[in-house]
């Protein structure tokens, strides 16, 4: 037979079915309800599975891309200010066998630094969006390491080739990384933004839906029982309370799952982002007292100390690249004692400029390397202890609730499928009987 | 009543995950004040334990001078500091006064191992090889081409340039002298003339102050080799050669070889004091032969729980990291044991 002999017969066919299935006749009005009923279902369950399972894709690009994106952005910010830190004590230590701990402290942690910052721009090369910035970076570097090397391996003055390392520091690497940085918590909020939309879709499905499905259960329960004169439906009345077992928790879990992402953003991503910038600050704040020293007392290092300092301590911006510290170590290091650390650092500073213009050189050198409590070296290590802790706190408080959210999303895609098929397994199987009595 | 039972048991597993492991390592601290003197070889090792403790343990205050492992010991026995540094054991003239100091035993505890390295710079040569003998023969200045046959027979197949061979020894007085020269003694035989000590006697070569001097040389100059505390050679990302030990074999210098070096080292002590006589002729399979260990010395008795805290911190596995960072080779965990039931015992 062709095709086209079949259609007139598909069409009265379609058209006995709905003249069946709306006629006022028990068994039509039978199925019209069983037919509204999977209907729902198929729609809540199937709903509700993939916008958890897009919940899941969500949490984990945060989780997985976009958060440590803004902190290896973060990190490599502070790594670059660190490993300018090392060079300056580097350089001020020269041959100077006496500094020898100084020297190899310096130079294992200028080590660590390239490697930690070859790491991170590694993994800015993956990103499309970050790959041109990064490559750009690694030009730079390539050129702030051979002016390093200069530095160090000259026998002559060696203040020029640092001075000229310190500017590609400053003058291009951060000011890449900082966009790198701004690039990256940008995505960050994008990729919240996203993931938040999905979770209020999920809520509205899971409690819009859910409602209708459980109503329609229940009108269908009532009139069975009207027209079949029995009490109740069992399977039907399992479905119902399957529906509310799974739309309820399903609109809790959306509802929860985005207020624990959200608030390890907002009390602990953000704070972690915030600190890590405060620290970077205070590494090149402190390596403004080597500089100065290395020098020979440039006023300009004196002053750059005194602006990062003032924005650690008060707020605002530290420097003319843009970065800032929003309230300062008061704020982003609340509750903890970095602030009243970091001002011993500020002595320190003060103690060995003044050596310094005094032109006590050589106690100069000592009161800035040295490790005794009062000793600039040993207060930044102190001072840094206090903020790496909070950080690392952060940063793990973070981790936990992305971890926890993930595994309170655990299943989910495939629970609402398993409630699926038991619902749409009791709807026939509440209704096959009454249809019977009809045969 | 089933179904519903399925559903919680769905429900419920959504919630189940792996347990994560906890991270807890922290010093038990003490306060007060203590202070010691000594080995410059392990003042880097000390400075980085004593930034870690005081930063950890706001109560406590540590002082170490670098004056040089026979002045810190000679302090010591005089009554000054709490503990020394020693690159070498007590001789039999210090430690009656040391003992008399402590009013009782004397304890040697070795907490750090230095390996030195050969840093070199040689064209076309990235994987050199030399016994002792032949290194022996180099910095007497009896060898003086790279393409030596003494060297070639070092290194089969290796293809050798004709570049003169221009060793760099330190100038200043340093226990890394003191402690080549006496692997030299102790393995070269007739190949090394001169004698052993923290100054170097062999004529020839290039003098160069400090162990940065020594590298910096070594950077500048083609065909150069010297002896270097593996830190600085490692740092500075220079080559360095693998040593030949008494079993035969041309080992690099890693952590684990400088550590089986020290595993295979006699202790020659008893309780709690461990002074080690390290054999520089070894058969130890895998055992870099030049390190340098260096001790703390203290009194067993009324050292004081600063110093108790202070030492348990630097043996921990913690500390022990804290100097590998720096270039230091670990303690071999069996006389890391010993010596961390040594600082227990301390009272």
């Amino acid at each position: 037979m062709h095709y086209r002999d079949a259609v007139p017969a598909v069409l009265e066919a379609t058209r006995n079915l709905a003249d069946r299935a709306v006629r006022p006749e028990t068994p039509a009005r039978l199925r019209l309800w069983t037919a509204l009923v999977v209907s729902v279902a198929v729609a809540l369950f199937a709903a509700t599975s993939a916008l958890m399972a897009q919940t899941q894709r969500q949490v984990r690009i945060i989780g997985d891309d976009a958060a440590p994106q803004a902190a290896t952005a973060s990190d490599l910010y502070f790594a670059l200010s660190d490993l300018d830190a090392q060079v300056a004590r580097l350089v001020l230590a020269g041959d100077d066998d006496s500094l020898a701990a100084t020297q190899i402290d310096a130079l294992a942690t200028y080590r660590d630094r390239g490697t930690q910052i070859d790491a991170d721009l590694q993994r800015s090369l993956t990103g499309a969006a970050d790959a041109a910035v990064a490559r750009e970076l690694l030009d730079d570097l390539a050129v702030y390491r051979e002016r390093v090397w200069q530095a160090l391996t000259t026998t002559g003055d060696r203040h020029g080739f640092y001075t000229q390392a310190t500017n590609v520091l400053h003058l291009q690497l951060l000011p890449g990384a900082q966009r790198l940085r701004e690039a990256s918590q940008e995505r960050l909020d994008r990729a919240y933004a996203r993931k938040q939309t999905t979770q209020r879709w999920g809520i509205a499905v899971a409690l819009g839906l859910g409602a209708v499905l459980v109503g329609l259960l229940l009108a269908m329960q009532v009139w069975m029982a009207r027209r079949f004169r029995r009490t109740f439906n069992p399977a039907l009345l399992v479905a119902t309370i399957l529906t509310i077992a799974l739309a309820g928790p399903a609109a809790v879990v959306f509802a929860v799952q985005g207020r624990k992402l959200g608030d390890a953003r907002e009390q602990s991503l953000t704070p972690y982002l915030a600190l890590s910038q405060a620290r970077a600050i205070s590494y090149d704040a402190a390596a403004d007292t080597s500089r100065y020293l290395i020098s020979g007392g440039l006023a300009y290092y004196k002053q750059d100390f005194t602006t990062k300092s003032a924005c650690l301590t008060k707020g605002g911006a530290c420097g003319p690249g843009g970065e800032s510290v929003i309230g300062g170590l008061p704020q982003v290091a609340a509750g903890s004692e970095a602030m009243r650390r970091w001002s011993a650092c500020q002595r320190d500073h003060d103690k060995v400029t003044g050596l310094a213009d005094a032109g006590r050189r050589d106690e100069a050198v000592a009161a800035l390397t040295g490790i005794r409590r009062g000793d600039a070296a040993f207060d930044f290590s102190y001072f840094d202890d206090a903020v790496g802790r909070i950080a690392t706190a952060r940063q793990a408080a973070f981790d936990d609730a992305v971890h926890s959210t993930r595994t309170l999303l655990a299943g989910w895609t495939e629970i609402p499928l398993g409630v699926a098929v038991l619902v749409l397994a009791l709807v026939p199987l509440g209704v096959r009987r009454r249809f019977a009595e009809y045969r | 009543m089933r179904l519903l039972l399925i559903a919680a048991l769905l429900l419920g597993v959504a919630g189940c995950d792996a347990a994560r492991p906890a991270e807890a390592s922290s010093i038990a601290c003490a306060a007060g004040s203590i202070a010691g003197q000594g080995s410059s070889a392990q003042a880097t090792a000390v400075t980085a334990w004593i930034k870690n403790y005081q930063v950890a343990c706001s109560a406590a205050t540590i002082e170490y001078t670098a004056v040089g492992s026979g002045a810190g010991v000679t302090a010591f026995a005089g009554g000054k500091g709490n503990f020394a540094g020693s690159d070498s054991a007590l001789t039999a003239a210090t430690r009656p006064q040391a003992a008399a100091r402590c009013g009782g035993p004397v304890l040697h505890l070795p907490m750090v191992v230095g390996p030195i390295a050969l840093a070199y710079n040689v064209a076309g040569v990235d994987d050199l090889r030399l016994k002792p003998a032949t290194i022996a023969r180099i910095f007497a200045g009896t060898i003086t081409s790279w393409n030596d046959p003494a060297i070639a027979a070092d290194n089969p197949g290796a293809i050798l340039p004709t570049t003169p061979i221009r060793t760099v020894h330190r100038s200043d007085s340093s226990g890394t002298t003191d402690n080549f020269t006496k692997f030299l003694t102790a393995t070269g035989g007739s190949a090394w003339p001169a004698a052993t000590g923290s100054t170097w006697k062999a004529p020839g070569g290039t003098p160069a102050k400090g162990s940065n001097g020594v590298v910096a040389a070594i950077e500048r100059t083609e065909g150069a080799i010297g002896y270097v505390e593996a830190s600085y050679a490692r740092f500075h990302e220079l080559p360095t050669a693998l040593v030949g030990n008494a079993a035969g074999q041309f080992e690099a210098l890693t952590d684990e070889a400088a550590g089986a070096q020290v595993a295979g080292a006699k202790a020659v002590g008893s309780g709690g004091d461990l002074p080690l006589a390290l054999d520089y002729g070894t058969a130890r399979p895998g055992a870099y032969p030049i390190v340098l260990v260096t001790y703390e010395i203290v009194c067993a008795k009324g050292a004081g729980p600063l110093v108790k805290s202070f030492f348990s911190y630097a043996v921990s596995p913690a500390g022990q990291a804290a100097a590998t960072r720096l270039g230091y080779a670990p303690l071999p965990d069996a006389l890391r044991a010993k010596v961390a039931a040594a600082v227990a015992a301390l009272s």
